[in-house]
C-alpha cells in the first residue's frame, strides 16, 4: 500500500474514476488554473492541488474551469447529472454554500422525488470545510449539520486518506447527489491507501480506537482529535471506543448504539456549534434508543455558538481539542 | 481555658449507646473549616460523617480510629494554636463526660444530641433543618433544585451550577448529594485488525479481535452483506460443545478473598446475635391472593397510584397488628413494649446491603400514602440517605423474596422487633371451591417468625388468621 496525503488520495481517486468512466466530469473555480489557460505549467489544479494534472490528461471537455459563481457551478452540476454525466463539482470553501443553497437544497436534492423517481442526479459536490488554519469566519465553517438535515442528500466526511479514496469512489458511482466534505486541516494527513479499485459503502462507521468505558462519536478532523484523546486516556486505563461516522447521512445508527450499549457512556465531538447540530442529533438518537444503557448523561464537545474567530489563539479556543474531549470523558466517568 | 472545646461521641437516636470512630478525616494538629467533615463514626446501624460546626484546630486525638466509646466520651480536643500543649493535655485529663456536642452528623435525622448522662427517655426534639428556604435567597438556583436541596439538606452554596449562567439545576443538587462515583474501568482494547477488505460493523470487528476470530470469508447478514455482532456471536465456540473434562481440569478455581465491609460486618453481627439469642418459632400459611390482585388493579386506578403488592401487604399487616396488641411489640431484655400504632419495617436489598427502614403508623395511612412512603424509603436507602429515625420503631418487618422466584423461606427476626414475615412467591394452585368444583387460584406463601419470649403460638396464629382474612377479602382494608 502506498502512503499518501489525503489530498493526494483525492486526486488519485479523481484520476482513476475519470479513467474508469468517461461520463465523470470535474468542474469548479480555478481547477485548471483560471479561465483561458491551456494547461501546462499554468494549470495549477485548484488552490488545494486536488485536480493537478487532470486537465492535461482529460482535456477541457471533462475538466472545466468555471466563473466565480457557486450558484452556476451547482446548477451546471445538477443539469449534467440529470442528463447522464457524473459531475464532480468543487466548492472551494464550503462557506460559499449559502450562495448555491437553492441549487443544492431546492433543486439537486429534490430531483428524484419531484420527478416521481423518473430521474436520477449522480452529482458529487466536493466542499472544503473546517477551522484550524486561521482562515477567519467566512472560510472556516463546518456546515455538515445544515447539509445533513436536508433530505435527498448524502453527506460524507472522510477522516483518513484511505477513507477519502474509498468514500470518494463510492460517491462518484452513487446515483444520488452526494456532498463530499474535505477538511482543509486534514489535507496533509498521511496514511496508507489501498491500491486499485477501492470503495467503502455509505452508512457504515469505522472503529478508530477500541475501549470498554466510553463511546466517542466523531467525524472528519474530530476523529483525529478523538483518537488522540483516546490514546492519552488509555494510558490512564480508560478505554474509549472512537466511532468514525464516515457519513453523517446515511448515519450508522447501529454502530453508535452497539457501542453505547457496551460502554454506557457517550461523548459526541462536533466541530460545528452546539445548537441543532450533529452532536445534538446523535445525543438524541442515543437517548431515544439506548436510554437504558446510559450510565451518565451524554456529553457534547462542540465549538461555542459563535462565528469562527480569526485570531489564532481564539480559534484554538473555539475548536474542540483532545484535552476538551478527555475532560468530557472524565466527566461521564465521574457521574454518580 | 477558653478556646478549648471537647469533641465527644454524639448521640444519634435513643437507642444509640456507643459508637466507633471509623476514620479521623482531620488529623491531629490540622485546622478545619465550618462544614468540613471531621470524622466518620459508625454505630451498629449506620455510618455517619461528622461535620464541624465552627472553624478550628484539632489539637489532640483522644480516641484513635477503630476504637469504640460510649456516647458522651471524649474523642478529641479542639483548641486555638496559641493554647499551649500542656493546657490541652490538662483539659483532656480532667474532662468529664458532660460536654455538649460540637458537630452534627451529616445524614442523621436528629441534628441535636446530648451526652449519655443527660439523655432523656424520650426521643430528642429534632432541631429545625439547618438548610431552609432562606438559605439560597441570593443563589441562582432552579425552584426544583431548591426544593431538593432543602429536602436532602444539601448546601447548595457549595455547588457550581451546570445550567445557563451557572444556574444550579436539580441534577446538580442530586449529584452533590451522592457519594463519589467509583467506576470499574474496562480499559482500552487492542485495536481489531483493520483490514478494510473485511466488511464488518465496528463492534463485530472488536468482538472478533477479542475472541481471536478471523472474519475473512465470513458472510455477513447485515445490509449489503455487512458482518454484524450477531454473526460473530454465531462463530463463537458453543459452550456445550467444548471438551468439558479438559476444561474443568485446566481451570484455576482459586477463591477471591474479600474482607467484609463495615455494613456487611454489622449485618453479620446483628443477625448472628438475633438468631442465637431469640427463640424463634414459625407459622406458615398460604394466602389466596386472587381477590387482592384484582383489588390492587382496580384500587390503583381509583386512587391513581402505583402501589405494589408489597404496599398492600404492608397495609394489611398494619391493620392486623393494631388488632393484635400482643403481636405489635418490641422486646427489650425482660421488658415488652406494646405499641398502639403499627410501624412496619420493609427489608430492602439496597446497593450497600440489607437494610430495613420502617413505615410509621401504617394503620393510619391509606394505600397511596404507603406507596409514597415506601418509594421514598427505597430511594433514600439506595442513595445512602437513611437516617436513624428511618430505621427505628418497627415491631414487624416484611421481607419479600417472591419477586426473585423464591417459593417460600423463613426470615430472622430483626431485633428488638417481635416478629418478621417472610413473603414467598405467588403460585397457581388447583383449589377445591365451595361448590366442589376445581379452580386454579393464585396462592402466596407466607412464613412468620415470632419471638417466643413475647409472642405465644396462639397469639401468632390468631394474628396470621386475621392477616389471611384481610388479604383474602381485601375490602376489609377500608
Amino acid at each position: 500500500m502506498a502512503e499518501l496525503m489525503l489530498r493526494e488520495a483525492i486526486l488519485q481517486t479523481l484520476f482513476s474514476e475519470m479513467e474508469r468512466d468517461e461520463n465523470v466530469v470535474v468542474l469548479g473555480e480555478d481547477i485548471v488554473g483560471g479561465m483561458g489557460t491551456d494547461g501546462g505549467p499554468e494549470a495549477i489544479g485548484g488552490i488545494w492541488g486536488t485536480s493537478t494534472g487532470l486537465y492535461d490528461k482529460f482535456g477541457g471537455d471533462r475538466v472545466i474551469d468555471t466563473p466565480i459563481s457557486e450558484s452556476a457551478i451547482i446548477g451546471a452540476a445538477g443539469g449534467l447529472g440529470l442528463t447522464g454525466k457524473r459531475p464532480v463539482a468543487e466548492i472551494m470553501f464550503a462557506d460559499f454554500l449559502g450562495v448555491c443553497m437553492d441549487q443544492i437544497w431546492n433543486q439537486m436534492a429534490k430531483f428524484r422525488y419531484m420527478f416521481g423517481g423518473k430521474t436520477e442526479c449522480p452529482a458529487v459536490v466536493r466542499m472544503i470545510y473546517g477551522a484550524g488554519l486561521n482562515a477567519a469566519a467566512q472560510h472556516s465553517q463546518a456546515p455538515h449539520g445544515i447539509l445533513t438535515s436536508m433530505p435527498g442528500l448524502k453527506v460524507v466526511m472522510p477522516s483518513t486518506p484511505a477513507d477519502a479514496k474509498g468514500l470518494l469512489s463510492t460517491a462518484i458511482r452513487d446515483q444520488d447527489p452526494v456532498i463530499f466534505l474535505e477538511h482543509k486541516a486534514l489535507y496533509a494527513e498521511k496514511g496508507e491507501v489501498p491500491e486499485g479499485d477501492y470503495t467503502i459503502p455509505f452508512g457504515h462507521a469505522r472503529l478508530a480506537h477500541a475501549g470498554e468505558d466510553v463511546t466517542i462519536v466523531a467525524a472528519g478532523l474530530m476523529v483525529k482529535f478523538a483518537t488522540k484523546a483516546a490514546k492519552t486516556l488509555s494510558e490512564q486505563g480508560i478505554g474509549c471506543d472512537v466511532i468514525d461516522l464516515r457519513t453523517t447521512s446515511p448515519l450508522d445508527e447501529e454502530a453508535i448504539l452497539d457501542s453505547v450499549e457496551n460502554t454506557g457512556r457517550l461523548v459526541v465531538v462536533d466541530e460545528s456549534p452546539p445548537r441543532c447540530g450533529l452532536a445534538t442529533d446523535i445525543v438524541s438518537l442515543v437517548t431515544n434508543k439506548a436510554y437504558a444503557s446510559l450510565k451518565a448523561p451524554p456529553e457534547m464537545v462542540t465549538s461555542p455558538h459563535t462565528p469562527v474567530p480569526f485570531a489564532r489563539e481564539l480559534e484554538k479556543a473555539y475548536l474542540p481539542s483532545p484535552d476538551k474531549i478527555a475532560d468530557a470523558v472524565q466527566r461521564t466517568l465521574a457521574w454518580k | 481555658m477558653k478556646n478549648i472545646k471537647a469533641f465527644t461521641m454524639p448521640k444519634w437516636g435513643i437507642e444509640m449507646q456507643e459508637g466507633t470512630i471509623s476514620e479521623w478525616v482531620v488529623k491531629e494538629g490540622q485546622s478545619f473549616k465550618k462544614g468540613e467533615i471531621i470524622a466518620l463514626i459508625e454505630t451498629d446501624k449506620i455510618s455517619n460523617e461528622v461535620e464541624a460546626e465552627f472553624d478550628g484546630v484539632l489539637r489532640k486525638i483522644v480516641t484513635p480510629s477503630g476504637q469504640t466509646e460510649p456516647v458522651g466520651a471524649l474523642l478529641g480536643v479542639f483548641g486555638d494554636t496559641d493554647v499551649p500543649d500542656d493546657e490541652i493535655e490538662t483539659f483532656a485529663q480532667s474532662f468529664e463526660a458532660a460536654d455538649t456536642g460540637t458537630a452534627v452528623g451529616r445524614n442523621s435525622d436528629t441534628k441535636a444530641y446530648a451526652p449519655a448522662e443527660t439523655a432523656s427517655p424520650q426521643a430528642p426534639e429534632p432541631a429545625p433543618p439547618a438548610i431552609s428556604d432562606t438559605s439560597f435567597d441570593n443563589l441562582n438556583i432552579s425552584p426544583k433544585a431548591r426544593e431538593l436541596a432543602i429536602e436532602l439538606q444539601v448546601d447548595a452554596t457549595q455547588i457550581s451550577g451546570s445550567g445557563r449562567n451557572g444556574r444550579i439545576t436539580y441534577q446538580d443538587v442530586h449529584q452533590a448529594s451522592r457519594p463519589e462515583a467509583k467506576v470499574d474501568l474496562g480499559g482500552a482494547l487492542p485495536m481489531p485488525v483493520d483490514d478494510e477488505s473485511i466488511f464488518a460493523s465496528p463492534l463485530a470487528k472488536r468482538l472478533a479481535a477479542m475472541n481471536g476470530i478471523d472474519l475473512k470469508g465470513v458472510a455477513g447478514t447485515g445490509a449489503r452483506g455487512r458482518i454484524r455482532k450477531e454473526d460473530v456471536f454465531a462463530l463463537l465456540p458453543d459452550a456445550s460443545a467444548r471438551p468439558q473434562a479438559s476444561l474443568a481440569q485446566n481451570t484455576d478455581n482459586k477463591p477471591q478473598i474479600v474482607e467484609m465491609d463495615k455494613i456487611r460486618k454489622v449485618i453479620a453481627k446483628r443477625l448472628t446475635e438475633a438468631k442465637s439469642t431469640i427463640p424463634h418459632f414459625y407459622i406458615r400459611s398460604d394466602f389466596d391472593v386472587e381477590n387482592l390482585l384484582e383489588f390492587r388493579r382496580i384500587g390503583n386506578k381509583v386512587l391513581n397510584t402505583k402501589a405494589s403488592l408489597n404496599d398492600y401487604l404492608i397495609k394489611a399487616v398494619g391493620r392486623a397488628l393494631v388488632e393484635h396488641r400482643d403481636v405489635n411489640v418490641q422486646v427489650h431484655d425482660d421488658k415488652i413494649h406494646y405499641y398502639p400504632h403499627a410501624n412496619v419495617g420493609v427489608a430492602i436489598a439496597a446497593k450497600s446491603g440489607l437494610i430495613t427502614p420502617v413505615v410509621k403508623n401504617v394503620d393510619l395511612m391509606d394505600i397511596s400514602d404507603i406507596s409514597r412512603a415506601t418509594t421514598q424509603l427505597i430511594k433514600k436507602a439506595n442513595s445512602g440517605k437513611l437516617g436513624l429515625a428511618d430505621l427505628e420503631g418497627g415491631t414487624l418487618t416484611i421481607s419479600n423474596l417472591g419477586m426473585m422466584g423464591v417459593d417460600q423461606f423463613d426470615a430472622i427476626i430483626n431485633p428488638p422487633q417481635g416478629s418478621i414475615l417472610a413473603i414467598g412467591g405467588i403460585s397457581r394452585v388447583m383449589t377445591e371451591m365451595e361448590d366442589g368444583s376445581g379452580e386454579f387460584r393464585s396462592k402466596l406463601s407466607v412464613a412468620m417468625s415470632c419471638d417466643h419470649r413475647a409472642i405465644d403460638g396462639a397469639a401468632g396464629a390468631k394474628f396470621m388468621a386475621t392477616l389471611k382474612s384481610m388479604i383474602e377479602e381485601p375490602e376489609l382494608f377500608f
